[in-house]
């Protein structure tokens, strides 16, 4: 395959590819560069795509004051909390489908199925104003709960679930373990590969969603690092300055970014199955 | 099985059913916040303030472009379908939407007339201009990129993990880099541009432009999920295929474009139908790049019930256009899920 036609499709693809990955280059270089040169001049050194003049003051007074660091920690608590009750959801769910036998059982999953078809955005405003009724607004609770409800978890256990052959758990069923235990300790560690893509999945979303947040979230103090970064680029260049303001959005990326060069093959997988969901 | 159940029930089907009794309503958010009972039924009433108007009638030469492609779409799904070029499903897709652009441009205000929400239509209709213009580069960027990068060679897989690597970004991550890049002062592309001598364009917020813009900005971001989607396609086309055409001396672009293209004509349709349930809710872009403007030229469908719901808090006619949304949305998973059915 290494013949010379191959190098050459490799030159011709690596300019699009580098030219795909300068708005990228461009956002790290900023946030390294000091605010009163970024405000004259964007294009010091190789048009602002190196960092020089350097400085790494930007992400100090990241740090040292604003809320970027709480937001961070919202994000993370929210992602985190979505990801475990999705999860604990969707296995149930989907084992029940798959294994149980219990009434209406058909009328459920199609019930199920029709709500991968509901938008987000068809129910944000009822769940607007039943959160407002609950008073749960600017809550972590508020943030989390809705998107528990999006079947498509269930549906990727579901398939996979089938897809386990049935002796092992009939193996065990003989041995007297009820289908709780089957569950836990049989079913559940077979089923880590499906559990990451879902997690996967589920954190990527809950930490790139932006609607939502903004719908149900007005105090600065709940806002997670996506709907925080959207506060502040509106004004950017009159209170805190181009720089700092790049710095907190290579900061929002950085665990997205490095979740995706670590568990690559993974997030394809969770992308691919979510429908781009992400 | 029942904490799922649970949380479904309360958090998506009550909501839904709920979104419909809200749209029956004249139903002020403000309002109803404060007294319970502050809302009045009115029927179909707010349906009527959205999509109809007054003096309302349909001609065939109302917005020629739109309809004539419409008529062309109509032809072409009845002889590509009839001559087996397109599969059933596709065909009949492709008509009815065809059908739909036929006719549906064709109502419009009569003399003295006009819409009772006048901004209902323009907004829908920049939404879809938003998804024709970004579709269609995207997928044919995406299919060239896969086709180029559909081997297994270190190189390749880092290229294909550079592509991929913005999509992971948040919608507000990459729309303060975009906006950046824009810039007119600041931006890189108009830094290019004075390095060339040129005047710099004023992107977001010249009526030309602005619309372009978040194009471009979207064709960054989603292109990498739908270049996955491909590149998992031509792995399932068998090599033999690849080697039995070598013999008929086709390779190359004469390969790809009588054994993959053809080969891969399910996976584009569903990448297709894909793209458009995503991208018809657009609302993050233009919410924070160009806030709908200039001249509304940017706003679009999910910001205007955003806007309608949450800005004028007016409830009821918020959720006829979120009821509208899911109709359209409905249609296009339904054909997404029949095309899915029809290649097992």
């Amino acid at each position: 395959m290494l013949n010379r036609s191959h190098y050459w499709l490799i030159i011709a693809l690596a300019i699009p590819a580098f030219i795909w990955l300068v708005p990228t280059i461009w956002m790290v270089s900023l946030s390294f560069q000091p605010n009163d040169v970024l405000a004259r001049t964007t294009s010091t050194t190789a048009l602002g795509l190196v960092p020089i003049p350097f400085t790494a003051d930007n992400y100090a007074a990241l740090f040292a004051f604003g809320q970027t660091p709480t937001w961070f920690l919202n994000s993370v608590i929210v992602a985190l909390g979505m990801t475990l009750g999705v999860l604990a959801v969707s296995t149930t769910a989907g084992y029940a489908l798959a294994r149980l036998e219990f009434p209406f059982k058909s009328t459920l999953s199609v019930l199920c199925l029709i709500g991968l078809m509901v938008p987000e955005q068809a129910v944000f405003i009822p769940l607007y104003t039943m959160f407002a009724d609950l008073g749960w607004h600017n809550s972590y609770q508020a943030l989390i709960l809705p998107r528990m409800a999006v079947p498509i978890g269930v549906f990727l256990m579901l398939s996979f679930f089938k897809a386990i052959p049935k002796d092992i758990e009939e193996a065990a069923r003989l041995d007297g373990v009820g289908w709780l235990q089957i569950f836990w300790y049989v079913m559940l560690p077979l089923a880590r590969p499906a559990m990451m893509t879902l997690a996967i999945l589920t954190f990527l979303y809950a930490w790139n969603d932006y609607l939502w947040p903004l719908v149900s979230t007005q105090k600065p103090q709940f806002f997670t690092i996506t709907l925080g970064l959207a506060s502040i680029q509106s004004n950017f260049a009159q209170s805190e300055g181009l720089g700092r303001v790049m710095a907190s959005g290579v900061i929002a990326s950085l665990p997205v970014v490095l979740l995706f060069l670590i568990f690559q093959r993974y997030v394809v997988q969770a992308m691919t199955a979510g429908g781009s969901k992400g | 099985m029942i904490p799922f159940l649970a949380v479904y029930t309360v958090f998506l089907l009550y909501p839904f059913f709920q979104g419909i009794w809200i749209s029956l309503h004249d139903w002020n958010l403000l309002a109803v916040a404060f007294n319970p009972d502050a809302k009045e039924f009115v029927g179909i009433r707010n349906y009527e303030r959205v999509i109809w108007g007054r003096n309302i009638t349909w001609g065939i030469g109302a917005s020629p472009l739109v309809q004539a492609s419409g008529l062309l779409g109509v032809v072409l799904s009845l002889f590509l379908g009839s001559t087996g070029r397109l599969s059933r499903t596709t065909a009949w897709a492709l008509g009815i939407t065809s059908l739909l652009l036929l006719v549906l441009p064709g109502f419009h205000p009569s003399e003295g007339g006009r819409w009772y929400d006048r901004r209902f239509w323009p907004t829908v209709g920049n939404t879809l201009v938003f998804v024709g213009l970004t579709v269609p580069t995207v997928t044919i960027t995406a299919l060239i990129l896969a086709a180029a990068l559909n081997r297994q060679t270190r190189s390749m897989a880092a290229m294909r993990t550079l592509f991929f690597l913005s999509q992971v970004l948040s919608v507000t991550v990459v729309t303060l880099i975009w906006q950046i890049m824009f810039s007119p002062r600041q931006g890189l592309i108009a830094n290019i541009t004075n390095l060339f001598g040129g005047s710099p364009i004023v992107w977001l917020t010249d009526e030309r432009f602005a619309m372009a813009a978040i194009v471009i900005t979207t064709v960054w971001w989603s292109l990498g999920i739908v270049m996955i989607l491909f590149l998992a396609g031509l792995q399932d086309i068998s090599r033999d295929l690849y080697e039995a055409g070598a013999l008929d001396n086709a390779t190359g672009l004469k390969a790809f474009w009588f054994i993959t293209l053809p080969n891969l004509k399910r996976t584009i349709t569903l990448v297709i139908v894909l793209q458009i349930i995503l991208h018809f809710q657009v609302f993050g872009q233009a919410h924070l790049m160009t806030n709908g403007g200039p001249n509304d030229t940017t706003q679009v469908l999910v910001r205007y019930i955003y806007q309608t719901a949450f800005r004028d808090s007016e409830l009821g006619r918020a959720s006829v256009m979120a009821v509208f949304l899911f109709v359209t949305m409905g249609g296009f998973s339904i054909l997404q899920f029949v095309l899915g059915r029809e290649g097992d």
